[in-house]
């Protein structure tokens, strides 16, 4: 199964909602607002935290973007996608607060000509793993450990296409960056987590076996 | 197409994002190279695995406050003057 086909299916799902949601919410229903804040406060909380690891700073941000979405509310048209709207929305206030915290620092620019292209280097066949082991904490622990080891402009575009399932076009449109950017940052954050795997589970083989 | 080519086009492959000529030719390839179906079979597994991870939410009395805040932001919001 693809692993793509199930995020877009998830995507086009939430298009349909969304309009009917637009409409409940500009006719200020508390019920709409509710589904609104259901809906999205952890998504977005979940991208600040990951860009500014900071709960209370990573809370500004979720207020400041759903304040602005109820300022433009009126001006959104039925097919407008909210769910891209507020994730750019999020991740600029976030950016913001970051380049406050850190001036000198550059920060996610277009520039990906750095370093030389990974190659796979451990071969390891751990494709028939126990379940158990595939879902374990430890095996958890080695890709988050992983995750936050990955450079932040790999991290983001990882988890904006892998957990939240958006598409290469909406994660380029959120981060302000060109499709071609998306999909060398996705490549590369997908070689670097996957060989941080196969160097866990090989470990994990040998040490079962010598049990 | 050699492991090297494989490798490059592995996650536009994933994404069933490459033409039909290079997909055939992918295909080809990892029909025939034990470790490149290695690659990508753990590539997608490693994505599974990161699905499946507990996901983070606010902690509960932000969330509160937040709703709270939110909510009478939302309900108090004047309609535009036409
Ligand atoms: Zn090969």
């Amino acid at each position: 199964m693809s692993v793509t086909a199930s995020s877009s299916a998830r995507q086009s799902v939430g298009n349909m909602a969304e309009a009917d949601l637009l409409t409940a919410l500009k006719q200020r229903s508390p019920q709409a607002f509710s589904a609104l804040f259901d809906t999205w406060s952890d998504k977005l909380f979940r991208l600040a935290t990951g860009i500014l690891e900071d709960d209370a700073e990573a809370e500004g941000v979720v207020q400041e973007t759903f304040l602005k979405f109820f300022e433009k509310l009126e001006q959104f048209e039925p097919r407008a996608k909210v769910s891209t709207w507020l994730y750019r929305v999020a991740y600029n206030a976030s950016i913001d607060k970051i380049r406050k915290r850190r001036p000198a620092q550059m920060w996610l620019g277009n520039d990906d000509g750095d370093g030389a292209e990974f190659f796979p280097g451990n071969l390891a066949d751990w494709r028939y793993a126990p379940e158990a082991w595939l879902s374990s904490l430890e095996a958890q622990r080695e890709l988050t450990r992983a995750i936050s080891a990955l450079p932040e402009k790999q991290r983001l575009v990882f988890r904006l296409r892998e957990l939240d399932g958006f598409s290469t076009a909406e994660t380029a449109e959120i981060l302000g960056i060109s499709v071609g950017s998306v999909k060398v940052r996705l490549h590369r954050a997908r070689l670097l987590l996957r060989e941080t795997l196969a160097d866990y589970f090989s470990e994990r083989m040998k040490r079962e076996q010598l049990l | 197409m050699k492991c090297e080519d494989l490798v490059a086009y592995l996650s536009e492959y994933i994404d069933n994002d490459l033409n039909e000529a290079l997909t055939a030719e992918a295909q080809l390839h990892l029909a025939t190279c034990h470790n490149c179906r290695v690659v990508l079979d753990t590539t997608q597994k490693m994505i599974l695995i990161y699905r499946r991870q507990q996901r983070q939410a606010i902690p509960a009395a932000r969330r509160q406050r937040l709703f709270t805040q939110l909510q009478s932001a939302f309900l108090n919001k004047s309609e535009p003057t036409p």
